[in-house]
């Protein structure tokens, strides 16, 4: 039975280089991306050489960014794990400490504190199909793991990736995105609630693209993220469709504070997601009663 | 309770036994404050300590895990610098009470395990606790004796003292209780059987004094396996003012929510401060997205927390101690007896009696 992965590093456990795992390292941003109108793809690099050597971190994971000034929010990697040079973050212009870090130019200062919770299981699925159903910003915590498994695409079967925005100019890694797109390998479906004139591709939620996705549910596995009414909907079409419970992979979000199973905030019912999450199979939130409403 | 370990320590010589003490690290103990109540503080001599107190509404958790906690400060102007405000005085809690004792080996190991927060486990490495056994429930809201943390601990106390009149018994539980012992151990005198059987009597007599029952077996299993009937959470939620009272006089809670507070010369203090599950705020996230939108769900995740057969698996005991503080500070009866009797009864209809006293769904 497929479970979310345990990582091989995990703040506070197995990597945390002061006494103290509520300090966070030192980052510099190198570069800006901006995304969507209110979304940027930040660029950082550790100033602790050594530091930034030794780090590394799995897909799903996540860190707690410090703006210095502003507080701490926790962002998932979005960048590839096999990329050793920099890590990079997708921010959605949201709250106090997401919107002062938009205020943030080439060459400000963060804190990182990270990696922390669990990861994709792109080990053990390797061998099977891979759909990947995201909505929103909800790709960019699933960017690592296409990379990963881009990076080593022959070692899984069929690859799906199904993408739903607001609008075309609301979707992230538009880059990247022209660049799957011409790929034989990768099968990918795109849909926006609000097209505009230039739009050529489907128009409706993200559901809507399934009729059209002529994939297997046996051997296959769904890894999925966007918001929670998404999550909903598409757990609902891909048990229908025949993916087992196990089969469908998910991450959760919680307002976090502390990232290392303190705070309290993340809990649903006995889980805290920043340390037994944020991956979870279907089966495994069916314990869950706060899920089930 | 073995003999060896068991002494005598007579009143008149307490104020010296534990000014030896306040050698060696800070007291902390029941004193009368200003306006005549009773609570814990610092205190300067031991000839403040209030032995025959009843109880502080104010939990010593405080002194653990205090109200708003500096944790670092730093500026980033050119040159980041961050400097660790962690603050871990050694201290001995004199007069504490069995439940709170608990309560502080409870988020002991709840701050600990395989993930370690170095300013409360500090804190705790360096604090001793010297708790004082009520001879009787200081209060009728106590109902310690269905949580098995009072009147008197088996285990996980420093040091517990019983009052035996002129005397106290003086049992040493720790390491740390028989370190901190040491400066005074001369006036720690052998115990007599007397004392043991005396004991032996109050424990008896406290343990039959208790007014206050909690239905923990049924309502563990209604919680554990989500049966309680969401109207009784809606019910119960219904009446609740958000004061989160219930949780910050819990000696148990632990919750807490981070702020960065600017300083006036442009530095900035990372801070922590309690927080509480049952304002809206606690898990509302950035997109206004709130996985608990209503008070009944913020009901049910507090005692889910008490009392879930999943949360007394992972942390070996139940979230509560029978302090009784929730009872006397609920305004609308959401204290750990009254919403357990509520779920006991949540599947039946009410009682006669029951009828005029609890709103019907």
């Amino acid at each position: 039975m497929l479970t979310a992965a345990r990582p091989r590093k995990m703040w506070g456990v197995t990597d945390q280089p002061s006494a103290n795992l509520y300090i966070p390292m030192p980052a510099v941003i190198e570069d800006i991306v901006d995304e969507t109108p209110d979304t940027k793809t930040f660029r950082l690099r550790f100033e602790d050489v050594d530091y930034a050597k030794s780090f590394s971190f799995e897909p799903g994971q996540f860190v707690e960014v410090t703006v210095f000034g502003a507080g701490e929010a926790p962002i998932g990697f979005a960048s590839s794990p096999l990329e050793k040079s920099f890590i990079e973050l997708t921010i959605v212009d949201r709250g106090k400490v997401t919107g002062a870090m938009h205020k943030c130019k080439v060459g400000d200062r963060l804190g990182i504190r990270g990696p922390m919770g669990n990861c994709w299981p792109l080990e053990e699925i390797k061998g099977m199909n891979v759909v990947v159903v995201s909505g929103g910003c909800g790709l960019a915590p699933l960017r690592p793991a296409i990379l990963q498994i881009l990076a080593n695409r022959k070692d899984y079967g069929e690859f799906w990736l199904l993408y739903g925005a607001r609008t075309p100019a609301d979707r992230d890694f538009k880059y990247d995105l022209e660049k799957w797109a011409e790929r034989d390998d990768i099968h990918l479906l795109q849909t926006v609630d609000v097209a505009d004139a230039d739009w050529n591709q489907n128009v409706g939620v993200v559901t809507t693209l399934f009729s059209s996705a002529k994939m297997d549910p046996k051997n296959s596995v769904a890894l999925t993220c966007g918001p929670p009414i998404m999550i909903k909907f598409v757990t609902i079409e891909l048990l229908r469709m025949g993916f087992s419970e196990d089969r469908i992979v998910t991450s959760l979000e919680r307002y976090m504070k502390c990232g290392v199973g303190k705070c309290g905030h993340c809990c649903i019912n006995h889980v805290y997601i920043c340390t037994e999450g944020p991956v979870f199979t279907y089966r495994e939130m069916q314990a869950l009663p706060e899920l089930q409403s | 309770m073995t003999v060896s370990d068991t002494y005598i320590l007579k009143k008149s010589n307490a104020t010296v036994f534990f000014a030896g003490l306040a050698r060696e690290m800070r007291l902390i103990a029941p004193k009368k404050c200003f306006g005549g109540d009773v609570m814990f503080d610092l205190v300067e001599s031991p000839e403040d300590i209030v032995w025959d107190y009843g109880h502080d509404i104010y939990p010593p958790k405080r002194f653990l895990l205090p109200h708003q906690e500096d944790m670092f400060r730093y500026s980033d102007r050119g040159k980041l610098e961050i400097r660790d405000l962690k603050d871990a005085p050694r201290q001995a809690i004199i007069g504490i009470r069995s439940c709170d004792v608990k309560a502080i080996r409870f988020q002991e190991k709840f701050f600990g395990g395989q993930i370690v927060d170095p300013y409360y486990s500090e804190r705790a490495e360096n604090t001793v606790l010297f708790n004082l056994v009520c001879n009787k429930p200081p209060k009728k809201e106590c109902f310690c004796i269905c949580c098995d943390a009072g009147p008197y601990l088996d285990s996980g106390f420093d040091v517990q003292m019983t009052d035996l009149g002129d005397r106290f018994l003086y049992e040493i539980g720790s390491e740390k209780g028989r370190k901190a012992s040491e400066t005074g151990l001369h006036m720690l005198e052998p115990v007599e059987s007397k004392d043991i059987a005396e004991r032996k009597r109050i424990e008896l007599q406290a343990d039959s004094l208790f007014e206050t029952t909690a239905y923990f077996a049924k309502a563990m299993t209604f919680i554990s396996w989500d049966d309680v009937p969401d109207r009784i959470w809606e019910e119960l939620g219904s009446t609740c003012f958000r004061c989160a009272a219930c949780t910050n006089l819990c000696p148990v809670c632990t919750c807490y929510t981070v702020d960065d507070r600017p300083e006036a010369d442009g530095s900035f203090v990372r801070c922590r401060s309690w927080d509480s599950c049952q304002y809206s705020g606690f898990t509302r996230e950035a997109s206004a997205h709130n996985p608990r939108p209503t008070f009944g769900s913020r009901v049910q995740r507090r005692f889910y927390h008490k009392v879930s057969y999943q949360y007394v698996s992972r942390d070996g005991t139940h979230g509560c101690v029978g302090c009784g503080r929730c009872v006397s500070a609920c305004l609308t009866k959401l204290d750990v007896p009254s919403v357990l009797k509520r779920i006991r009864r949540s599947m039946h209809e009410y009682l006669p009696d029951e009828q005029v006293t609890e709103v019907k769904p």
